[in-house]
């Protein structure tokens, strides 16, 4: 410290100046040769106390120190922060530098020594790069300075500092990083840093609104209280502004990113405005600005259009719209409210609507357009405003047909109001008024009411006017003509240039394009003697404007002339002004207009703005006006009358050739409609054709689950058929996969196979069943063979039956299946509508099958009861049969037992026979006569004999 | 307009490659043939629908061209998805992916999801580089891959939806770290989920947000 207060005493003496610079050269020695930080920290520190003094000295000397302190000394936050201080007060021109009016180098102006050693330091682009990486330095002794000397740099370097801070990788991010810091001090210097960086740099601009600024941004204003903020709120609304000012793509980024609904709320500024601050003043003035960044006409069409949009969907229009009616707001709000709100609505139908039907909260309510209107042709509001207001007509007016025909309207006899003041009666005030100004104004306000509005021309043609009690009305294109002609008058009335001006450029766009006006025109013959007369005449250079006006207006009526009126033909136009004026002079007059000083300014933008009320001379509608115009008339006025014919002819053919094309336009506007009409029936058969095909996947699904409910079916039936028995099965079935068919028709076979084992067994047992009857002798049995025998027969026959209605049903199955394919790959073709009839076909003849299935099954069930208890007597029949047998065999036997008995009565008969014939024998001999009886008896015998032998024969038979 | 998410992304890759067309495609529904040059980074944005969900999508479309390459590199950071684009006519381009894949890696966050975009497949006839090749490189690198037309509009549509799908899908999974809107992610103003995972700070956040 002993060392520092040294210095400082040396410098206050006699002769500072040399031990000044000596000091310094010390200083730096020791902050280059010093081993010890602290000692390299005081020489720094006693650097930074001398450099606002000793600026030039400290920079050229200290500079390469400083800059390498910062590189190697990075650990110790405070050398640092002196060594950026120094560095921020060398290149500052802000510092108080009154000390150094004894400086040697006083010549230099202080703003070139800070230019000059910015660029010395930023020579070495790692500095700067150096200088980036130490801002990520959280102490506040390092990234304050650091901040400020960046800032600096970047206001004397700016497009260097740019590129470089551009190129290193982090450098914007790091730089967008400050707006985060808790502190507010190095936040708000980050908020000047990055205006100077963003300044007329679009890819910064790009990369900062990327890093989020406009929401940092806006948190920032709203945190602040908006309009009511301070100076922080300034900065930010600047920054804005530098992000968005002709930057389309940060215009699109702010729109696509819902900002412009958060404007809305810094223009809800209350009624009572109890207090404009000027700094509120400020704040509001931006917050417009930025709202007409965002529209203003020289943004491509597309992106203005749907911000405007966003503008009124939000509520900022309507916003502005009651500030624009509010009682108190101050002059210069008001006129940039009115411009802001013009901008809004400039070519925007919805907003144009909008802003015809605001109305001021007076009594009786005014609509906001005749209230505007009335500030216009007030001599005592002032020029700003009136221009604002202007501005204001002309944005509603613009490509809005519908309000030019309203505003003509409120002049037409038929539609007047007597009662309320119009738009209309305001603006004719204003054309005749004594104030050149007002004249001026509406003339202009009037003329664009008319722009590209033929129907308006013709409309404004019938507007009378009661000029004073008892003389006659005069129409309006008659008392403007009139005072025109009667300059003289005017030139009491101060500025008649700008009265005659602004009446001739009404004049102009009146009759351009309309050979109806241009006839009334020519109708007065006052007219022509007067244009010519000014054109002609060698007038001063103050009249220079208005003699090109009036060549202007000339050269409109021959070049719009209809050759209705005699006297006033394009041809003999065109020979007075050969006679009167001479093409050269008329040309010459004529281009005056374009030459002059005022022109190109209001030919660059459509708002009206003048320096002075006295260059209130052209509009920016009318200039290019002019510009279409000029070209055309010199052709004409130097085209002889032959070639005018030919032109006639010329034309005519290009009228026919427009009604031809015309014409094909029709046509092509009706094949549009058409094509359009097939459009839509192409969507709307292509949405039928998206439902049709949704409702055949859903029927496919419905489909496929009917298939399951069959498989589903199958199976069950399959089960039952296992417990009906074999023969049922096949009919109950009724899926459709091949397989199954196949099976069933095995099943079939199987069932058919059964039915001749069992038509085998029935036909052994009918046989048997036959002999046995063949042998009966009980009847009985035979009746039951016989009964046995119909039934089994009838068993037959209902087989047959019954296999006739498989195979039946088989084929039905088969056809089913046929069907089932064929409506399958029909859904598949996309054909929805008879598949979906032979969808529901299909689903009746399956709910009839499923039916007849059932009806069948029912049907085989009470067959197959029946045939088990036909089996069952069948079997009872079999076993009478058997019993038939037995009890036969018993039969038999008896039979063979009464055979043996007759043998042994036959032998015992013979021996008997033999006993009688040998007792006759014997009787004979003993004389005894012998009765024939024995005779008969004996043939009696024989005939037995052979009965017998029969009945053996039967029962041999029998028995084989 | 309401949204849930909002995600930003970028487009890179060779100069010429399609990277304007393919954002004019998206969000204009049309192809711009004669090649405008892009200065610097454009921007563009579009709705879409995610699970039902509102996303916003803002594209920031940058210049190919190397003298550019400083100024494009400064959008890495903040994107949360990133087209990396080349031309299947041309080989070069997508010999130049290494390049620019390192180069995204370097500046981005490690969770950007990288999209490989093999565009104008319109031009079969001119094809140098087989699609094969694309998915390779895309497997190797971890990178979704799809070919597409910027002229057609084939799978253009479906190459940013399925980025917009991939970075919802890591919200979910709460790799992404929503809170911080440096990573390209920001919580639409209506949508306060807290049961969401990684989410519990982002009520708060869109609260703060909104007004």
């Amino acid at each position: 410290m002993n060392f520092l207060r040294g210095v400082m005493g040396g410098q206050q003496t006699s002769g500072a100046q040399q031990s000044g610079t000596q000091t310094i050269q010390k200083l730096c020695d020791r902050v280059a040769s010093a081993t010890l930080l602290d000692d390299r920290r005081d020489a720094v520190r006693a650097l930074k106390s001398l450099s606002k003094k000793y600026r030039f000295d400290v920079a050229t000397q200290a500079m390469d120190h400083l800059i390498n302190v910062l590189q190697t000394d990075r650990s110790d936050s405070e050398i640092i922060g002196y060594a950026l201080d120094t560095l921020y007060n060398i290149m500052s021109n802000d510092a108080d530098e009154t000390a150094e009016s004894e400086d040697e180098n006083q010549q230099i102006a202080p703003d070139d020594l800070g230019v000059q050693f910015s660029e010395t330091f930023i020579n070495q682009q790692e500095n700067i790069t150096l200088l980036l990486s130490l801002l990520e330095e959280f102490d506040f002794h390092v990234r304050w300075p650091g901040v400020k000397l960046l800032t600096t740099l970047l206001k004397h370097q700016g497009p260097q500092v740019q590129q470089t801070v551009l190129v290193s990788p982090m450098g914007v991010s790091r730089l967008m990083d400050l707006l985060d810091d808790s502190r507010e001090v190095i936040r708000n210097d980050g908020l000047l840093l990055l205006q100077q960086l963003t300044k007329s740099n679009a890819a910064i601009q790009k990369i900062v609104a990327f890093e989020n600024a406009y929401e940092r941004l806006l948190d920032i204003i709203t945190e602040e209280g908006s309009s009511d903020g301070g100076i922080v709120v300034e900065d930010c609304l600047l920054l804005l502004q530098n992000l968005l000012k002709y930057n389309n793509s940060n215009q699109n980024f702010f729109k696509e990113g819902s900002y412009i609904q958060r404007m809305k709320p810094w223009f809800e500024v209350g009624d009572d405005n109890s207090g404009w601050s000027a700094q509120k003043v400020t704040n509001l003035h931006l917050m417009l600005q930025l709202v007409r960044v965002l529209v203003s006409p020289v943004n491509p069409p597309g992106a203005t259009n749907s911000c405007q949009k966003s503008m009124f969907q939000c509520g900022l229009l309507q916003q502005l719209c009651i500030i624009l009616m509010a009682t108190g707001v101050p002059a210069d709000i008001l006129t940039e409210t009115i411009n802001t709100v013009s901008e809004v609505i400039r070519g925007s139908q919805v907003n144009q609507d909008y802003f015809a039907s605001v109305n001021a909260p007076s009594n009786p309510p005014r609509p906001a357009i005749v209230v505007l209107l009335m500030s216009m042709v007030n001599e005592r509001q002032p020029f700003v405003l009136r221009c604002a207001v202007l501005y204001c007509f002309q944005c509603f007016l613009y490509k809005n047909e519908k309000g030019q025909g309203e505003i003509v309207a409120t002049l037409l006899p038929s539609t007047i109001d007597a009662n309320a003041l119009s738009a209309g009666q305001l603006l004719c005030g204003g054309l005749f008024s004594t104030d050149s100004l007002s004249n001026w104004c509406a003339a202009v306000a009037l003329a664009h009411a008319l722009l590209d509005n033929a129907t308006q021309k013709e409309q404004l043609l019938r507007v009378q006017l009661a000029t004073s009690i008892g003389n006659p009305p005069v129409s309006l294109l008659q008392q403007c003509t009139n005072i025109l002609s009667q300059g003289d008058k005017l030139i009491r009335r101060g500025s008649k240039v700008q009265t005659r001006v602004g009446l001739l450029m009404l004049l102009c766009t009146w009759l351009t394009n309309c050979p109806i006006a241009v006839t009334h025109f020519l109708h007065n013959a006052a007219n022509v003697p007067f244009l010519t007369a000014q054109i002609s005449e060698n007038l001063g250079e103050e009249e220079h404007l208005v003699q090109g006006l009036c060549a202007l207006l000339l050269g409109i009526c021959i070049y719009y002339n209809d050759n209705s009126l005699e006297n006033n033909t394009k041809d003999k136009l065109k020979q007075l002004i050969e006679k009167r004026i001479g093409k050269e002079n008329f040309t010459e007059k004529l281009g005056f207009i374009t030459k002059h000083e005022f022109y190109s300014k209001a030919a660059q933008k459509p708002q009206p703005t003048f320096s002075s009320p006295d260059h209130m001379l052209f509009d920016h509608e009318f200039t290019k006006l002019v510009k279409e115009l000029e070209v055309v008339i010199t052709k004409a006025i130097y085209k002889s009358s032959e070639e005018d014919k030919k032109e006639e002819e010329v034309k005519k053919s290009l009228e026919q050739h427009d009604s031809i094309v015309s014409h094909y336009k029709s046509i092509i506007r009706e094949q549009d409609i058409k094509m359009e009409e097939f459009k839509q029936t192409i969507a709307s058969l292509q949405s039928t054709n998206e439902q049709n095909q949704s409702t055949i996947s859903l029927q496919l699904g419905q489909i496929q689950q009917h298939k399951d409910q069959y498989n589903l079916l199958k199976v069950q039936l399959g089960k039952d058929s296992q417990h009906h028995g074999s023969q049922n099965s096949t009919t109950q079935m009724n899926g459709f996969q091949p397989e199954d068919v196949s099976r069933l028709k095995g099943e079939v076979e199987e069932l058919k196979r059964q039915q001749d084992i069992l038509q085998g067994e029935l036909s052994e047992k009918n046989v048997l069943i036959e002999s046995l009857q063949q042998s009966q002798v009980d009847g009985q049995t035979d009746q039951m063979t016989e009964e046995i025998q119909k039934e089994l027969e009838t068993l037959r026959s209902q087989l047959h039956v019954q296999s006739a209605e498989i195979n039946r049903l088989q084929a039905e199955r088969m056809e089913l299946l046929q069907k089932t394919e064929t409506s399958g790959s029909l859904s598949a073709s996309g054909d929805s509508s008879v598949n979906s009839q032979s969808n529901t076909e299909m689903e009746q003849k399956v709910a009839e099958l499923l039916k007849e299935i059932a009806g069948l099954k029912e049907h085989l069930k009470n067959q197959s009861e029946e045939k088990s208890s036909w089996k069952q007597q069948l079997d009872t029949a079999q076993s009478t049969a058997a019993i038939l047998q037995d009890e036969n065999q018993k039969l038999k036997q008896e039979v063979t037992e009464s055979k043996k008995e007759q043998d042994d009565l036959l032998v015992l008969l013979a021996d008997q026979d033999q006993k009688i014939f040998s007792l006759k024998k014997r009787l004979k001999e003993l004389g005894e006569p012998v009765e024939d009886e024995d005779d008969m008896e004996s043939g009696d015998a024989g005939d037995e004999d052979d009965i017998d032998d029969d009945d053996e024969d039967d029962v041999r038979d029998e028995e084989d | 307009m309401a949204y849930a998410y909002l995600f930003k992304y970028i487009i890179i890759g060779d100069t010429g490659v399609g990277k304007s067309c393919l954002l004019l495609q998206f969000t204009d529904k049309r192809f711009q043939p004669v090649h405008d040059l892009t200065i610097g980074v454009e921007f563009g944005a579009r709705m879409i629908t995610i699970d039902g969900k509102q996303i916003k999508l803002q594209i920031w479309d940058t210049a190919g061209q190397e003298s550019f390459r400083s100024i494009t590199r400064s959008y890495y950071r903040g994107a949360a998805g990133a087209l990396l684009v080349y031309d299947i006519t041309r080989r070069d381009t997508f010999n130049h992916l290494t390049t620019w894949l390192e180069d995204a890696r370097q500046h981005s966050n490690s969770n950007m999801v990288i999209m490989l975009i093999a565009n104008k497949s319109d031009l079969e006839s001119r094809r140098e580089v087989k699609k094969e090749e694309g998915e390779a490189f895309a497997r190797e690198h971890g990178l979704i891959f799809m070919e597409t037309s910027a002229k057609t509009a084939s799978n253009v549509e479906e190459a940013f939806i399925n980025t917009a799908k991939e970075i919802y899908e890591k919200i979910q999974e709460g790799v992404f770290d929503i809170n911080n809107e440096a990573n390209g992610i920001k919580i639409g103003p209506q949508h306060s989920t807290p049961g969401s995972p990684g989410s519990h700070l982002g009520g708060q956040q869109a609260g703060g947000g909104c007004c």
